[in-house]
């Protein structure tokens, strides 16, 4: 207990560390400034406004916005990626109550009393309730990063290379079943991605893997690139089909009474206290469950409601619940990147690739060389969250007036920023190239209904997945049954096998799309 | 890459026999991609001993894409599935166009002119695009970026044509 809070009181010591700013004008007078706060501050407020941008959901936001934080110290850099990451969930749970466009799954439920909400005159309360849920659960869950980071962490020191593969392995089937869709089609992607990964120099022999002597290429895939061509310039390119303005049906009267009633507080704490609870759970999970985490907390609420006609039409509940356990599973995804180094989906595949570009190998290595950095991002977190209820009620007039600006403005600049920002990466034009070519398979895959983000996290776990294949067949000589005789290992590919089983069979199939067909009717 | 159908013809010249024309064209194009990755990994050096050589995991995961690509294909011939989606031109082509000049004109032109050039191109994309707008904003956001990501950012970018920095 004494080392969660002096882990904590690290983290917070990190995060309103001050800067001594001592600009030529003042003449050797200095100013001290929070510089970590500062970062997470603009971090949330830029990843609020480009998450507001109907269409650009929390992947496409955090691509598109990672070159910014190149420029800063590693530390800074993460805290104010973390921001990014809460303002674009808040910004798309903005958008979906207010234009009914969600930006991402995610946030489909939301839409679904949210919009309602809405159109009733209750935006302000739909809005101010999301922003609690998220602010209560986000407390919850950084309290649950401390207490369960440690520990893991320890367990993940035990590990070997035949363990590590082993529970990706597991992550990666996790992520299959927790999605939507079909099963087939998104174990397809992440081999997809795997395959993608493996383009550039082999790690052991030096050798160029099918880089067609391309210099660019030597390298390997840029993570930035691909994510930025996928996320990016794909859903720009899919939204243009839509014909951009056709099917906005923004709320036009102005949102007014933001506080929500003693009613609507009353109805939607028990909603937030579940919701956070499910999310927490289904975050931790490798695999990752943001998304079947919203929905099945709004699942929940409406079999627990004793008047389940309700939802749909406006339920508070209905927004409280899955926007809690959205943001509750959003932020305990980072405990298995933080203590095991694996990325349990799309957005923690970037923060991965930010980490490597600062130099940094996630993992339990980190937690015990620079645990500053780690408690630094966990504290901050918490601010995070805090700013987003603070700063964010306030300037909601300023979304809604953003989600008026057209379409045939917005898109031109996007565009425009994302290539200065892949350029900006390593000054290479061919980076540029690139990433117009991916946002054309991407735009192809969104066509024949596959999902990116299986693709992602395959690109960002291949590496590491041939590095531990690779040592744990040459420690054990060769012998594949490694990973089935070593206990760890065994019980990892054991639920690997139950869980691949079970999300191919029929009735239980069923059941899992039953969870997503919310958004359907 | 993705070389798939881009436009394919109307159902009537698909056989009949394919039930699920989306599934079974992704599928198609994803054993395309998978052969050209097992062609492209040919030269590498496999398996010695135990121990894997540079080409054994790609190798390992196009063999993967390419059965997973035929099972796709299988079900989508098999199984009631939606049909190809329309493919639009416009949005496509031009936004590529605007992604391609970037690449091409920013080393020789510096930011600011190409910026303006590539945002110009992209917004043909849609018919919707009026042009005195566009213009407006295409220089504020080029005055933007130009302010943001050198100073703010602490990214070096050339601004200017190379040929007046000499």
């Amino acid at each position: 207990m004494g080392d969660l809070f002096s882990n904590l009181g690290l983290g917070f010591g990190v995060v309103f560390q001050f800067v001594q700013w001592a600009p030529a004008f003042l003449h050797g007078m200095s100013i001290p400034i929070p510089i970590n706060i500062l970062l997470c501050l603009i971090g949330a407020l830029v990843g609020t406004l480009v998450g507001v941008l109907p269409g650009i959901g929390t992947i496409a936001t955090v691509a598109m916005l990672l070159p910014i934080t190149f420029g800063l110290p590693p530390v800074g850099a993460l805290i104010m990626l973390a921001g990014i990451y809460y303002g674009a969930q808040y910004g798309g749970s903005t958008t979906s109550i207010l234009v009914n466009i969600p930006g991402e799954a995610s946030s489909v439920v939301t839409a679904l009393d949210g919009f309602q909400m809405a159109k009733q005159g209750r935006a302000g309360p739909a809005l101010a309730i999301a922003a609690i849920g998220s602010f209560f659960a986000g407390c919850v869950a950084t309290v649950l990063i401390a207490v369960l980071g440690a520990p893991l962490t320890k367990l993940a020191l035990a590990f070997g290379p035949a363990e590590y593969f082993s529970l990706m392995v597991l992550g990666l089937i996790f992520a299959v079943v927790l999605a939507k869709g079909s099963v087939l089609k998104a174990i397809a992607m992440i081999v997809f991605g795997l395959l993608l990964s493996m383009v550039g120099s082999d790690i052991e022999t030096g050798a160029a893997r099918m880089s067609f002597n391309v210099p660019e290429l030597a390298d390997g895939l840029g993570f930035a690139t691909v994510a930025m061509g996928l996320f990016g310039f794909a859903e720009i390119i899919r939204n243009l089909d839509a014909g951009g303005e056709g099917d906005r049906d923004l709320v036009q009267e102005k949102v007014t009474g933001l506080m929500p009633t003693r009613k609507d507080m009353m109805d939607s704490a028990p909603a937030i206290l579940r919701g956070t609870v499910l999310g927490s759970i289904l975050g931790i999970l490798p695999g990752g469950g943001a998304v079947i985490a919203s929905f099945a907390a709004y699942t929940l609420e409406k079999k627990l409601s004793k008047d389940p006609s309700r939802f749909g039409r406006g339920a508070i509940e209905g927004v409280a619940a899955p926007e809690s356990a959205n943001n509750a599973a959003a932020q305990t995804s980072f405990i298995p990147l933080l203590t095991l180094g694996i990325p349990p989906n799309a957005v923690m595949a970037l923060m991965v690739g930010a980490m490597t570009i600062h130099g940094i190998v996630p993992g339990p290595q980190v937690m015990q060389k620079q645990p500053e950095l780690v408690w630094g991002m966990i504290a901050s977190m918490w601010v995070g969250n805090l700013m987003l209820l603070i700063i964010n009620l306030p300037l909601v007039g300023i979304w809604v007036r953003l989600l008026r600006v057209p379409y045939r403005l917005m898109f031109p600049s996007i565009v425009i920023f994302c290539c200065i920002g892949i350029y900006s990466v390593n000054n290479a034009p061919m980076d540029v190239v690139l990433a117009g070519i991916f946002g054309l398979l991407g735009y192809w895959l969104i066509k024949h209904d596959f999902e990116p983000a299986p693709l992602l996290l395959g690109m960002v776990l291949g590496p590491l997945m041939e590095e531990n294949l690779r040592r744990a067949l040459l420690i054990s000589r060769g012998d594949a049954t490694v990973f089935f005789t070593r206990p760890l290992s065994a019980s990892l590919m054991a639920i690997s096998a139950f869980l691949l089983v079970l999300a191919l069979l029929p009735s239980l199939r069923k059941k899992r799309d039953e969870v997503f067909v919310e958004s359907e009717s | 890459m993705s070389d798939a159908p881009s436009h394919v013809p109307g159902e009537s010249i698909l056989p009949g026999w394919i039930k699920g024309p989306q599934d079974f064209f992704g599928g198609l194009a994803l054993v395309a991609i998978a052969l050209f990755a097992l062609w492209a990994s040919s030269d590498l050096q496999g398996m010695r001993g135990f121990s894997f050589g540079a080409g054994t995991a790609p190798r390992m995961f196009g063999v993967l894409l390419l059965v997973l690509g035929f099972a796709i294909m299988v079900v989508g011939a098999f199984t009631e599935g939606p049909k190809l989606a329309v493919y639009a031109w416009r949005g496509p082509l031009f936004v590529s166009l605007a992604i391609l000049s970037f690449a091409v004109s920013i080393r020789p032109m510096g930011m600011i002119f190409s910026a303006m050039a590539s945002f110009m191109i992209a917004a043909l994309g849609t018919h919707e695009t009026q042009w005195k707008e566009t213009f407006i904003v295409g220089v504020c956001l080029t005055a933007g970026c130009a302010l943001l990501f050198p100073y703010a950012l602490g990214l070096p970018l050339q601004m200017l044509p190379a040929f007046l920095n000499r």
